[in-house]
């Protein structure tokens, strides 16, 4: 049993590409008993689970798919679709994951998070996070009517294109301390996250880090097999 | 016109040489030189486009003259039945791959000269053999190494016809 890890796909209607690569990705890695981990950002915007849009019923249809094919999928909520709730996960067929999930294998525990959470220097995204995740503020956010919604994400998918909010160099990156301080929180000495968009292994002392890329010109993934993690990259462009 | 003939079939191509005359120029040394004899389409993703010109059938890369300029920003359009050449994530690194979009690919179109937005240069367009891409286009791919997308059985370019009409070109 292999178990992969994926994150910040960031699906979009104006990008079918990506969903194309998932769907090979799918197809072409992954076998009856594997399981598929969706570390966040699965989907550029998140408007509810309501979201009637072609793109949400062919991921839906897309993962639950896996679980046919006996491959268990695991989803966790990203900063860009935090309303990813349970009536998604009960038609994709997904466990949606806490923001914090320690999974074991032969080598001990592992810690996994989409990775928002370790950026504590970006003062105003952590306040936002704050009141985006207040059960209020996501009842409200998921009562607006349908179409208000949809307009919403269209505006947000317009904006973060224009400011290229998905490159790297316009998130902030994790801070070292808090990722020690969480890692040992949780009893934890490897950590796989995503987020940032700075696929890379990094070392905290005895303590190792993964972090997965954002998917564009290559798609990236983790592997875990018999306590081996290798992060690995493939072409989506021609 | 440059006929890539096949094991599946003859595939008949028209450059573009007011438009993209690098990748044109490019395009018609290798078919010159042979280099495509022998290659394979080795990256086939159905709704999307398939690539070929630069591995042989054991998956060896083959090694192409210097990459050329990107001439994305010449107005040609990613839709169905063009080609372009493929590249790595440099914008101006396209040797010898090319690609023959079955879908149309707005996303790989020119919009600005920056990494992110250069694209991917259309260069010619199939004229004749287009039933022979989409047959292509659907066969039965896997993954191979650290290649995904390989067709299960091998697509050749056994022959680079060129006719008389680029002779002077």
């Amino acid at each position: 049993m292999t178990r992969f890890f994926i994150s910040d796909l960031h699906l979009a209607p104006e990008r079918p590409e990506l969903l194309a690569a998932l769907e090979q990705f799918c197809a072409q890695r992954l076998a009856r008993g594997d399981q598929l981990y969706i570390l966040g950002d699965l989907f550029e915007a998140w408007i509810g689970d309501d979201d009637p849009s072609a793109l949400a019923t062919q991921v839906k249809d897309l993962l639950a798919g896996l679980n046919q094919r006996e491959v268990d999928c695991f989803v966790q909520q990203g900063n860009r679709d935090f309303l990813l709730g349970k009536r998604f996960a009960r038609e994709s067929q997904c466990k949606m994951l806490g923001d914090y999930v320690v999974i074991k294998d032969s080598g001990g525990a592992i810690l996994l998070t989409h990775g928002d959470l370790l950026c504590t220097d970006d003062v105003d995204y952590q306040r936002f996070r704050r009141k985006s995740r207040n059960p209020l503020y996501r009842f409200v956010l998921s009562h607006l009517p349908l179409r208000r919604r949809q307009r919403l994400a269209s505006e947000w998918r317009a904006k973060s294109r224009a400011a290229s909010a998905n490159k790297a160099s316009s998130i902030m990156d994790v801070n070292e301390e808090t990722v020690v301080q969480v890692m040992a929180e949780h009893q934890v000495t490897r950590l796989i996250h995503g987020h940032t968009h700075r696929p890379n292994i990094h070392q905290h002392g005895a303590k190792t880090r993964w972090v997965l890329g954002d998917w564009g010109d290559f798609g990236w993934y983790i592997a875990l097999e018999k306590g081996a993690i290798s992060l690995e990259k493939f072409a989506i462009t021609p | 016109m440059i006929t890539l003939r096949t094991n599946m079939g003859d595939i008949a191509i028209e450059l573009d040489f007011e438009k993209a005359p690098l990748s044109a120029a490019n395009f018609l040394q290798y078919a010159r030189d042979g280099f495509y004899n022998g290659t394979i389409f080795h990256r086939v993703i159905n709704g999307f486009m398939v690539q070929g010109g630069g591995m042989d059938s054991d998956m060896n890369q083959k090694e192409g003259r210097s990459p050329i300029e990107n001439e994305a920003d010449n107005g040609l359009k990613n839709e169905i039945g063009t080609l372009a050449m493929a590249r790595t994530n440099d914008p101006h690194s396209a040797s010898s791959q090319f690609f023959i979009n079955v879908a149309d690919n707005q996303f790989l179109n020119h919009s600005g000269k920056n990494p992110q937005g250069w694209g991917y240069a259309v260069f010619g367009k199939v004229v004749d053999g287009m039933d022979v891409v989409n047959t292509i286009k659907e066969v039965r791919t896997g993954s191979s190494g650290f290649h995904q997308d390989v067709p299960a059985d091998a697509i050749e370019i056994t022959e680079t016809l060129i006719s008389d009409a680029y002779a002077d070109r």
